[in-house]
């Protein structure tokens, strides 16, 4: 089996490629250290221009293949023997996504404020060496996150999710503060804890299935896992998976990490990371685990993780932490719209999560100057007009104020609790309009603050960091205009996403499992 | 408030695995995969050890990910570890036998951490434990002998390299097969050294970037500063 050498492959789209966008992450990180030693600029530009590619690459390949989902084996080991990529819409809208927002919260460059070392002129050999190990984590997380939004195999699922969460606690920890290293550390124990769990959880599916392919478990779940121990097991990886994707009760390390962690690393991890963890909960739970046990389970700790969330950050005294508990109540909304299920929740549940991670990306971004005490904003509109307007427009958005996007994904979550109305259904819709008036409160105090009179308000945002909101913020504004197109979209994709049978049937075209090898 | 919670939380858990406890059934697992893969890896990757077979072969994606969380790992101590004054203190060095046995010890972990590495496609070993034990090779050295220095320049190639040699590999099988890691070069004839394909080359590489990365945590570590007492 000598293959022929023939090169002009990797210029033709084809599905193979679409490991490039993890793979070419994972190849500069691993280059990053060795390389600043050598030249800084090298370094420096290494990071960004490999998320351009990926992004590109990801583009390409969605444009020339992407109507109908396909998958990719790797190694050529035809499922369920090797390990699947399988991209759908949504899939690839994420993978997507990740090298932009990366592109757009690069630590690296920019006058941002950070107590990071490197960022300005780097000074000496250390400095340089942190910078490069701040990039290099960087990548990794592009790596893994983008990995968790493709890939179609339980325990290559867990590997990347993992390697996320270690990326992550570096990153956290790079401001050097005593208070984000504690912050870290109480990460790590959760985020540990977290992964025992859902590797028990794959451990018992492997038992039961005897398969790691996403696919031919879903062909097997309806007889071997639709009893009490399929539940158990999905709670064991929903409570495990749920660390990163702020499930109560496991969130509790929110706050103090994306309030001590430089403000953009919170914006990757509150933006991003969080949204990835969460469609992998979503897939278990269209492709595995259709029992409404699994849906009710959700259900309750999402609406627990809104009331929580959103009193919470009601309470608090400095921006961040707001922002972070915020997180927390939007995320369990986002879960309470998955847990409908059906084609209307996970569009619901869709609309939420990615009009949550505009806006408190965005708001993040604004967190690296305004990353003090809430009291501390007063008057802040006066040195930072374009910032304060972006708040302003954000909060509106987040509360749902129509007709801001935020206002369609909140009543579309509304509307398909009305429809499904279980006692349960009808407490959730009221939980999440009480919580849409805390809300309210919260952040119409803060707009209200930064539009106060103040002689000596904080300093002014930097260039990136308000161009990068307000490049978000027109993101925003457009899918307003554009409110029936980008609502078209992600209908089908939530159709993709909710089609178990075309997932099965897209792994297995043939229907017989590991038959049609060449 | 908390207490309770984490009192719910626990009981709730403790309640699940019970559960698990009382309605797995143990020993009798469906070999689905498994013996599929049993039944073809000789003949398609043609390492004589499945467990490698498995994990460069059909899981090397996986393995690829494993090394990037050590790699991860490492770097992410490299960011806490922090730096050392130029004049702080080192530990005292471990003593003439300790010195000499570190000294005499050094050839032979080095020559048995490549053998393994070398013959994971053969035998149990391979690249993770292979590199484990060259690292300890360092490991030894250093701590005889704590004012010794490992350049950390060096140890940044040899991880940065090893590390894109897998990657590389795994590409040149996308450039000329169309499939990212996909087995290359044949399988050859079963047992010999030279076997399997490109799963030797990959088992070298994961060895020195395991050895690397292992030897630059104790390199970072060993920089800290000694206590003051």
């Amino acid at each position: 089996m000598i293959p022929d050498i023939a090169l002009p492959n990797l210029f033709v789209a084809q599905p193979g490629q679409l490991v490039l966008p993890v793979v070419l992450p994972l190849l500069a990180a691993f280059l990053m250290q060795p390389l600043a030693r050598v030249s800084t600029a090298l370094a420096r530009g290494l990071g960004p221009l490999v998320l351009i590619l990926s992004a590109w690459i990801t583009a390409q390949l969605w444009i020339q293949l992407g109507d109908a989902p396909f998958t990719l084996a790797i190694g050529g080991f035809a499922p369920p023997l090797g390990i699947l990529f399988y991209a759908d819409g949504i899939a690839l809208l994420f993978a997507l996504a990740v090298p932009v927002f990366a592109l757009l919260f690069w630590p690296g460059s920019g006058s941002g404020g950070d107590a990071v070392a490197g960022s300005g002129p780097d000074s000496n050999q250390a400095d340089r060496d942190q910078a490069a190990r701040r990039d290099a984590l960087v990548l990794l997380l592009v790596a893994a996150t983008t990995g968790l939004a493709l890939s179609g195999d339980l325990f290559n699922l867990y590997v990347f999710y993992e390697l996320a969460a270690v990326a992550s606690f570096g990153l956290v920890a790079l401001s050097g503060t005593g208070r984000a290293q504690v912050a870290t550390f109480r990460y790590l124990m959760i985020s540990a804890f977290g992964s025992v769990l859902a590797l028990v959880g794959i451990a018992i599916l492997y038992m039961q299935t005897g398969t790691l392919n996403l696919g031919q478990i879903a062909q097997l779940a309806p007889e071997t896992l639709n009893n009490p121990i399929g539940s158990a097991a999905f709670a064991l990886m929903l409570i495990g998976f749920g660390v990163k994707a702020e499930l109560f009760p496991v969130n509790t390390w929110v706050p103090e990490v994306y309030a001590g962690a430089p403000a953009r690393v919170s914006a990757l991890l509150a933006g991003l990371v969080s949204k990835l963890a969460v469609l992998v909960i979503v897939r278990l739970l269209v492709l595995i685990f259709p029992q409404p046990e699994a849906a009710q389970m959700l259900l309750v700790l999402g609406v627990l993780g809104v009331l929580t969330g959103e009193f919470a950050a009601w309470r608090a005294k400095d921006f961040p932490r707001m922002l972070a508990f915020s997180s927390i109540g939007q995320l369990g909304i986002v879960f309470v719209a998955f847990s409908i299920g059906g084609e209307i929740g996970l569009l619901a549940g869709l609309a939420v999560a990615l009009h949550h991670l505009i806006v408190k990306s965005a708001l993040f971004g604004l967190a690296v100057r305004w990353n003090g005490s809430l009291e501390a904003l007063s008057g802040a509109a006066r040195t930072s007009p374009l910032g304060a307007a972006l708040f302003v427009l954000f909060a509106l958005s987040l509360v749902g104020v129509p007709p801001l996007p935020g206002f369609w994904a909140k009543l579309t979550v509304l509307i398909g609790l009305a429809e499904r109305g279980t006692p349960l259904d009808m407490t959730a819709l009221m939980v999440i309009l009480l919580v849409t008036a805390v809300e309210a409160s919260y952040l119409f105090r803060v707009a209200i603050r930064l539009y106060q009179d103040n002689p000596d308000p904080v300093a002014p945002h930097a260039r990136r960091d308000l161009g990068v909101a307000a490049l978000l913020g027109a993101v925003l504004v457009a899918a307003t205009l554009g409110l029936r197109p980008v609502a078209d979209v992600l209908g089908a994709g939530a159709a993709q996403l909710g089609d178990r049978a075309g997932y099965i049937e897209t792994v297995f075209p043939s229907h017989v499992a590991g038959k049609d090898r060449p | 408030m908390r207490n309770l919670a984490s009192l719910l939380f626990a009981g709730g858990l403790a309640f699940l695995l019970l559960t698990l406890l009382s309605q797995l059934a143990f020993g009798t697992p469906p070999m689905r995969v498994g013996a599929e893969i049993l039944a073809v890896a000789p003949g398609e990757v043609g390492a004589a050890n499945l467990v490698t077979a498995i994990l460069l072969g059909y899981r090397g994606f996986d393995t690829l990910g494993e090394l990037a969380i050590l790699f991860a790992a490492a770097t992410a101590a490299g960011v806490v570890l922090g730096r050392r004054r130029d004049d702080a203190r080192r530990d005292p060095p471990g003593g003439e036998v300790l010195r000499t046995g570190a000294d005499l010890l050094f050839p032979l972990l080095v020559v048995v951490g490549f053998y393994v590495i070398a013959h994971g496609h053969l035998t149990p070993g391979g690249g993770f434990q292979g590199g484990v034990i060259l690292a300890a090779a360092f490991f030894v050295a250093l701590l005889a002998q704590p004012a010794r220095h490992l350049s950390h320049g060096l140890i940044l190639w040899i991880e940065g390299l090893a590390g894109a040699a897998f990657i590389l590999i795994g590409i040149w099988a996308l450039v000329a097969d169309g499939d990212f890691l996909a087995p290359l070069l044949g399988p050859g004839r079963m047992g010999d050294l030279v076997s399997a394909g490109t799963l030797p080359l990959l088992s070298l590489a994961i060895g020195l970037k395991v050895g690397a990365e292992l030897a630059g945590i104790m390199a970072h570590i060993a920089d800290a500063e000694a206590p003051d007492t």
